[in-house]
């Protein structure tokens, strides 16, 4: 559509927001209430402008002319217009340079500082206030308002994490729009009406994964983030723009810091990716980082104690340890989140001490890339046909708000010249969703399954019977077609359906139809179809059979790129196993499998144990050598998200003494046995990974690149892995809480409570277990200590239990008769 | 039936004119006349039978024909609005009825709600046939206690007979109504802000487009009519087009209900044939002013008040003569201001009015009418203001006019603007001397 | 007094009630009902308290929040009890003009209440409301859901003294201008202009 804005001449597409228009001709409107990805609402009247058009003669069907200029007449709107709410028509004239609009402009900021407390000098905002800029560059500079402006609460915990300043509300509404609109958990509205209008809930605290966002999109100081309530301004904050590496999306991440500190996280912007949103989990979960017995120096064991000492003695120590063991008896793991350029240094140094026992964990027993058809997150969002099995939600949080997007069946907004839409005409507020399109299958009740028209509760560990079971009726449907009766085969394929698996046969028949019918069908799974290989193989081909593609969701961020890039081991019949006797020294990064009783037992007498870690822990409790780890803020390098695409990390400005990523473990390692290893530095790493990948990764842009699909053979199915556990009463489950930093993330423990041990009531019941008492029970080897929290979502028989790096998600033994109450300790259910 | 009205057709423009005769409201105050069986022996669900003899499309055009409408205050044209419903999908479809009745000066829903219900769901069984919608709603606001529990009676009897249900009188037509009571709220009256309230959401108004024809109620396509809207068109129906539209003037056609109160010998509802001055409405039937009046409001406190003086009242009542004046024909409710009462007092009630019920939604009506223009009232009356203040309430209306999100803004400040323009005196007098033009006085004489 | 609500679920009771209240609406149109169960409480409680909010939502499958922000935004459900007779004045212009002002005065004084005040013993609260939509009959005084039209002192004193005694009188249905039948005649010499 041709339009003019000011001067400029446009051509834009139908349905274009004037707002948008506006910016794409490079001129400026202010607004409030609009927000990127969010339904445009007209309420903060900031975005005003003068808007006019030509009109068609009702008879002729003719351009009514400007009898001065022969041109088509220009009718203007007799009121200045919102601009996010209005659409463009072809013809049509924006004027937001003229006296009126300006007059408007400076009304509209008037107003809105009449209740506005302007205590900008004590707010955390100030300075990256959108208020405060555009009060300075559209207001008068001057208030007319003499009166007393509205007293509030002025530092209200809507949450653990979220602190409220009432006073400073401009009531644009993006934040109670957001949680409806995105999230879909409506735990904030505004309250009474008119100029006593607020924000509040009626939840305790604000229940939602993902609640922090409206700390990034509140325009004003009213919604602050309270990690980091009053810890700095804005100007003073070192900004990083790197990439998640708490669960396998990818999400774009922003990390504020100052004086060698985390202060904040908040989300970054990939389109692609997670839009400008990140769960809770991701955004407070960030102050273990900083807590105070992080391990900052290198530490040799001298006389049964950890003794600090030089980086470069360490590693003599470590260098004449492993001399002493036959190189094939030497186990390497590093943690699933480690990047591809601490894959390549732990492959180097495996090569270099010859053993073939190399390994990533938690690695789940099937491959965790996908096969021909890899499902992009936009496929996701685009998709008409969704079957999910697992809990996205915890296992890749994003994937659970790209889900929720293709309920709206809104595909993603092409970016325009300013980028993401601002205002994108297409969505409104309470949209119908359609949730027919979603089938998710789950042992448990899942956050999910809220959204989900259909939802299926197999027995745990049951997803094979049920693949195989969709898979086999999916065949015999195809048959059925081919068949003289078409209709008695299909009768007759469905006879041997077993309800035992989860679902009835009408709704196997109903959940394929919906598969069949749809146009861009995605199958998405997780840790539990993960850990049987026969569910895997089964999901694989029933999306074959039905045409799906498929997004697999591994078990930590970067499982997915080590089993690419082959930190694997090279015999088909080891896996990373602590408890192995054969192994007589382990260098482990990140990894504490000594929690296990049995394992710590095992270490007691083996030749070297080398941990790198950032904090001390049960394995560093017996290690020989104790390496200074970062974290993964402070890593430079890159990981491959679930869905394939190559993503930079970038390291933030922590202050952690010497600690290093594990390139840094190989370079040292080398320097002490005069070897220049590959991947001793996050540059040595790359080049070695360009050859294999043909990607430069110093040069991945920001929102990342999608890597082509691995050949099928680059699939790491074939090992086994780490003690395969199929059989137990606790499921382990995804969490997207990180239970090993929970301890030290105080923010996030409040908001979250403690690890939980979740069981149908009556199990509670039938054990004496009270809400809220903390136990310590074995699941499978490791002491958890966990507080109870009965829920009629979880099957009677199974226990739910939070996955550590070093307890997988999948079925694990559970000892009841060892659970040992925790005396008097009780502790908030969240 | 529905042959257009040519301009020399000598219309009714007077209540005094013998062929004019009160119809809606005929039954108004008549003792048992909200039964049933009362309506029915008048001639009752006949005009509902000849309309569902007709097809849907010749009944929105016999409304059209009439001229008749909007009573909601907007005067929009009822049959071109039924005929902005799409052809039916097989989706539900809505014909709502607004009984929100909240503008200050009005009241003539309430009485027609109260003592000839059946008129009503009448009037509502016509437009569903005529947009094709098989429910109605009918939205009475929360104190109208009286007015739901006799449409709720009615509703009964009606379906106990066959008249609402399936297939009503006897056709293969279905058609049955939901009634739905607000709860104190002025801004439901706003149709697209009703249909948020009747789902239960806040009643905050929606964004247009689209159109309630589009997605109105539960997003379905949607026509809402005021009450004396709908119950018009039974008499439409029953008399024809011809009838209807012979009563008004060219621009206003059709019989409307001046509703006036204030200082009036004899405040009271009067229906009335459009066109008629307001000096007959004030003086005729409302027993003219008691004592010197200075101003009078046509139509609803929103509508900007007129001087009392020959020329305005002179005027007739009708939507373009209002207009022209600056002003609304709005609801019909006059209300008639007299000489001693300041004004600055009556536009803070005013004001505080709107204040009190703006929703709270978009900027410029939250801060500027519910929070910063009662202050500015309270402080002049409080004898705390200045000259300049008058200058800044003057200039904060202009910028809200036209600027917020629905009318209500402008419901507050074009009043407070043209009390300035007429009465900037009492204004400045009282900015000066601190106490006011005309003191307040004891007017609770009864 | 006040009856303090138990801890029984309103709605436990009262299916009935509650299916023909959900009932009304549409199955698509469920949240519709939140209107009329909130208006069920308030009629019977006087007020909707949070452990009601909490039930309303659990039936409505909304969060309390929700339920919390749409019955805080009318002003006709409260979150606290109300008296037994809820005395609200309608002080808009047409009832200002009719004297509003002077029948509040009137009974600030004889109850010895300010608006939006409820007496100790419960009985009366009183509240100046917005237009009640009978401007031509003003002033008006609705006691809970009832209006009294054209109310003058005497009218009051005979209310208040009624409401003491417990009884809600039948109001007056005033019906004026028109039809001649009712309200004051038309001033003589007007008739037969
Ligand atoms: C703030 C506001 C309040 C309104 N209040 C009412 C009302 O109380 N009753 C009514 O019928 N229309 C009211 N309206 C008009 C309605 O929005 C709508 O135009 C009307 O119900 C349509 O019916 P009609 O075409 O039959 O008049 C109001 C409009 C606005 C902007
Ligand atoms: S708290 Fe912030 S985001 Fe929410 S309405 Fe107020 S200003 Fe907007
Ligand atoms: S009205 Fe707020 S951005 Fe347009």
């Amino acid at each position: 559509m041709k339009i003019h804005v000011n001067d400029v001449p446009l051509d834009v597409a139908p349905g274009t927001s004037v707002i948008d228009a506006v910016f794409a001709a490079g001129y400026d409107v202010p607004y409030f209430c609009s927000q990127e990805y969010m339904s445009p609402i007209g309420a903060c009247r900031m975005c005003l402008a003068r808007v006019g058009a030509p009109r068609k003669d009702r008879a002729t069907g003719e351009w009514i002319l400007d009898e001065a200029t022969g041109d088509a007449k220009i009718f203007w709107f007799p009121n200045p217009m919102a601009t996010c709410t209005t659409q463009v028509m072809e013809g049509m004239v924006v004027d937001t340079l003229s006296k009126e609009v300006k007059r408007a402009q400076n009304g509209m900021v008037e107003f809105t500082l009449v209740n506005h407390p302007l205590d900008c000098p004590t707010c955390d905002k100030g300075g990256a206030c959108e208020l405060q800029d555009r009060a300075y560059e559209y207001g008068t500079g001057e208030s007319r308002f003499v009166f007393d402006k509205r007293h509030q609460e002025k530092h209200h915990a809507l949450s653990e994490a979220i602190t409220l300043d009432r006073e400073r509300c401009i009531h644009c509404k993006r934040c109670v729009r957001y949680f409806e609109e995105v999230p879909g958990d409506e735990v904030l509205d505004f309250i009474e009406r008119g100029g006593h209008t607020y924000i509040g809930t009626l939840e305790d605290g604000l229940p939602s994964p993902f609640s922090g966002n409206i700390t990034d999109i509140c325009p004003v100081g009213a919604l602050l983030d309270s990690t980091s309530r009053f810890r700095g301004r804005n100007w003073e904050y070192h900004h990083t723009d790197t990439t998640s590496l708490d669960d396998p999306s990818g999400a774009a991440l922003r990390i504020d810091a100052r004086t060698g500190r985390i202060e904040r996280i908040k989300a970054g912007l990939n389109d692609e990716v997670n839009k400008t949103w990140i769960d809770d989990g991701t955004r407070f979960g960030h102050e273990y980082a900083d807590h105070a017995d992080r391990i900052t120096l290198p530490m040799v064991r001298k006389d049964g104690r950890l003794e600090p000492v030089a980086w470069s003695e360490a590693m003599r120590v470590v260098r004449d340890k492993l001399g002493g063991v036959d190189g094939t008896k030497v186990g390497v793991a590093i943690r699933a989140d480690a990047t591809l350029e601490e894959g390549v240094a732990a492959q180097a140094l495996a090569a270099h001490l010859g053993t073939g026992r190399l390994d990533h964990a938690p690695r789940p027993a099937a491959s965790v890339l996908p096969g021909g058809a890899p499902a992009t997150l936009r496929d996701v969002a685009t998709s008409d046909g969704l079957l999910v099995l697992g809990d996205p939600t915890h296992e890749a949080a994003i994937v659970d708000l790209r889900i929720k997007d293709a309920l709206k069946g809104v595909p993603p907004a092409d970016l325009l010249p300013h980028g993401v839409p601002i205002a994108d005409l297409r969505l409104t507020e309470r949209m119908p969703r359609k949730t027919e399109i979603l089938t998710v299958v789950a042992p448990y009740r899942t956050d999910l399954m809220k959204h989900a028209g259909r939802t299926v509760t197999p027995p745990a560990g049951g997803e094979g019977a049920l693949l195989r079971a969709l898979l086999a009726l999916a065949h015999a449907r195809t048959e059925a077609q081919g068949a003289s009766d078409p209709g008695k085969a299909a009768d007759a394929a469905l006879a041997g359906w077993d309800d035992a698996v989860g679902m009835s046969a009408a709704d196997a028949a109903a959940l394929l139809d919906a598969l069949a019918a749809a146009e861009a069908p995605v199958l998405i799974w997780g840790g539990f179809v993960s850990a049987d290989p026969d569910a895997d193989a089964a999901a694989r081909a029933l999306a074959t059979a039905v045409g799906a593609k498929t997004l697999i969701l591994g078990p930590m961020a970067n499982a997915a790129g080590l089993e690419r890039i082959g930190v694997l081991p090279s015999h088909e019949r080891y896996a990373y196993d602590p408890a192995s006797s054969e192994v007589r020294a382990w260098i482990l990064g990140d990894l504490d499998p000594a929690q296990d009783p049995t394992v710590a037992k095992r270490f007691a007498d083996l030749d070297a144990l080398i941990v790198h870690a950032a904090f001390e822990n049960a394995t560093t409790a017996l290690a020989d050598v104790v390496l200074p780890a970062v974290t993964g803020y402070e890593k430079e390098g890159s990981t491959l998200n679930a869905e394939g695409r190559l993503l930079p990390v970038r390291a933030a400005p922590v202050e952690a003494g010497a600690a290093t990523d594990f390139t840094g473990v190989v370079k040292a390692y080398g320097e002490a046995a005069g070897e220049r290893l590959e991947g001793r530095s996050v540059r040595s790493a790359r080049r070695v990974l360009k050859k294999r990948l043909d990607v430069d990764l110093a040069e991945l842009p920001d929102d990342g690149r999608l890597l082509p699909p691995a050949p099928a053979a680059a699939r790491g199915a074939r090992a086994l892995p780490a003690r395969r556990a199929a059989t137990g009463s606790a499921l382990v489950v995804p969490s997207l809480v990180r239970i090993e930093h929970l301890d030290r993330n105080p923010t996030l423990l409040r908001e979250h409570g403690g690890p939980t041990l979740r069981m149908h009531p009556s199990d509670a019941h039938a054990h004496g277990l009270t809400r809220g008492e903390v136990v310590t029970v074995p699941v499978g080897g490791i002491p958890r200590r966990l507080v109870v929290a009965p829920d009629d979502g979880v099957p009677e028989g199974t226990w739910l239990v939070p996955t550590l790096p070093d307890q997988p998600v999948g079925l694990h033994p559970l000892d009841l008769d060892a659970l040992r109450r925790e005396r008097g300790e009780t502790a908030e259910v969240a | 039936m529905s042959g257009a009205v040519t301009d020399t057709v000598d219309r009714i423009t007077s209540r005094r004119d013998p062929r004019f005769e009160v119809t809606l409201y005929a039954y108004v105050g008549v003792e048992g006349a909200h039964t049933l069986d009362a309506y029915l022996e008048r001639g009752g669900y006949d005009a509902a039978r000849r309309a569902l003899a007709m097809e849907p499309g010749e009944v929105v055009d016999l409304v059209k024909a009439s001229g008749l409408r909007g009573r909601g205050g907007a005067g929009f044209p009822a049959g071109v609005k039924w005929s902005f419903m799409p052809p039916p999908d097989g989706r539900d479809r809505y014909v709502v009825c607004n009984a929100d009745e909240s503008e200050p000066g009005s009241c003539k829903d309430r009485y027609l709600m109260e003592d000839d219900p059946h008129q009503l769901i009448e009037g509502m069984m016509i437009a569903g046939h005529a947009i094709q919608a098989t429910t109605g709603v009918i939205y009475v606001r929360g104190e109208y206690h009286h007015a739901y529990e006799r449409l709720r009676a009615a509703m009964e009897e009606a379906r106990a007979r066959g008249i609402l249900g399936r297939g009503v009188l006897g056709t293969d037509v279905d058609f049955d109504l939901i009634l739905h009571r607000g709860a104190g709220a002025y801004i439901c009256g706003e149709e697209t802000a009703l249909m948020n309230s009747f789902e239960g959401l806040r009643a905050n108004p929606r964004l247009k487009p689209p159109f309630p024809a589009q997605a109105g109620v539960y997003g379905r396509p949607t026509t809402i009519n005021n009450v004396t809207t709908l119950a018009s068109v039974v008499h439409v129906v029953a008399k024809g087009a011809d009838w209807f539209a012979a009563m008004g003037t060219d621009d206003s056609k059709g019989i409307h209900h001046a509703q006036v109160s204030g200082a009036v010998a004899r405040p009271g509802v009067f229906e009335v044939p459009l066109g008629i001055t307001y000096r007959e409405i004030i003086h005729d039937l409302a027993g003219g002013p008691v004592g010197p009046a200075k101003a009078f409001i046509p139509g609803g406190t929103s509508c900007p008040l007129l001087p009392f003086d020959d020329a305005h009242l002179d005027l007739p009542m009708e939507y373009a003569a209002m207009a022209n004046a600056g002003t609304m024909m709005g609801t019909g409710g006059v209300i008639v201001i007299p000489q001693d009462q300041c004004i600055v007092d009556a536009m803070y009630n005013v004001v505080r009015f709107y204040a009190h019920e703006s929703c709270g939604k978009c900027t410029p009506c939250r801060e500027g009418v519910a929070t910063w223009l009662p202050k500015m009232y309270q402080k002049l009356l409080a004898g705390l203001g200045t000259p300049e203040d008058v200058d800044l309430i003057e200039d904060m209306v202009k910028n809200l006019r036209g600027t917020a999100f629905c009318p209500l803004a402008d419901a507050a400040a074009w009043p407070v603007q043209k009390s300035l323009e007429l009465f900037r005196d009492e204004y400045e007098y009282l900015a000066h001397h601190g106490t006011p033009m005309y003191p307040a006085k004891d007017r609770w004489s009864a | 007094m006040i009856e303090l609500q138990t801890a029984r679920p309103f709605f436990e009771d009262k299916p009935e009630l509650l299916q023909e209240i959900l009932g009304r609406y549409p199955d698509y149109g469920r949240r519709s009902a939140l209107m009329p169960l909130l208006w069920e409480v308030q009629r019977a409680e006087r007020y909707v308290s949070e452990a009601r909010i909490a039930e309303i939502a659990d039936i409505l499958d909304l969060t309390a929040t929700e339920v919390r922000g749409v019955m805080s935004f009318y002003s006709t459900y409260h979150g606290e009890p109300v008296g037994r007779y809820h005395l609200q004045v309608c002080a808009t212009l047409s009832c200002k003009l009719a004297g509003a002002d002077q029948l509040t005065d009137y009974l600030e004084d004889t109850l010895g209440l300010v608006p939006g005040e409820t007496d100790a013993e419960g009985r009366f609260s009183l509240q100046k409301v917005e237009c009640l939509g009978s401007c031509t009959t003003a002033p008006v005084l609705q006691v809970n859901d009832t209006y009294y039209e054209r109310v003058g002192r005497a009218d009051v004193d005979a209310l208040l003294a009624a409401m003491k005694e417990d009884v809600l009188p039948e109001p007056a249905r005033v019906r004026a201008g028109d039809n001649e039948r009712y309200g004051p005649a038309a001033p003589a010499g007007e008739e037969d202009a």
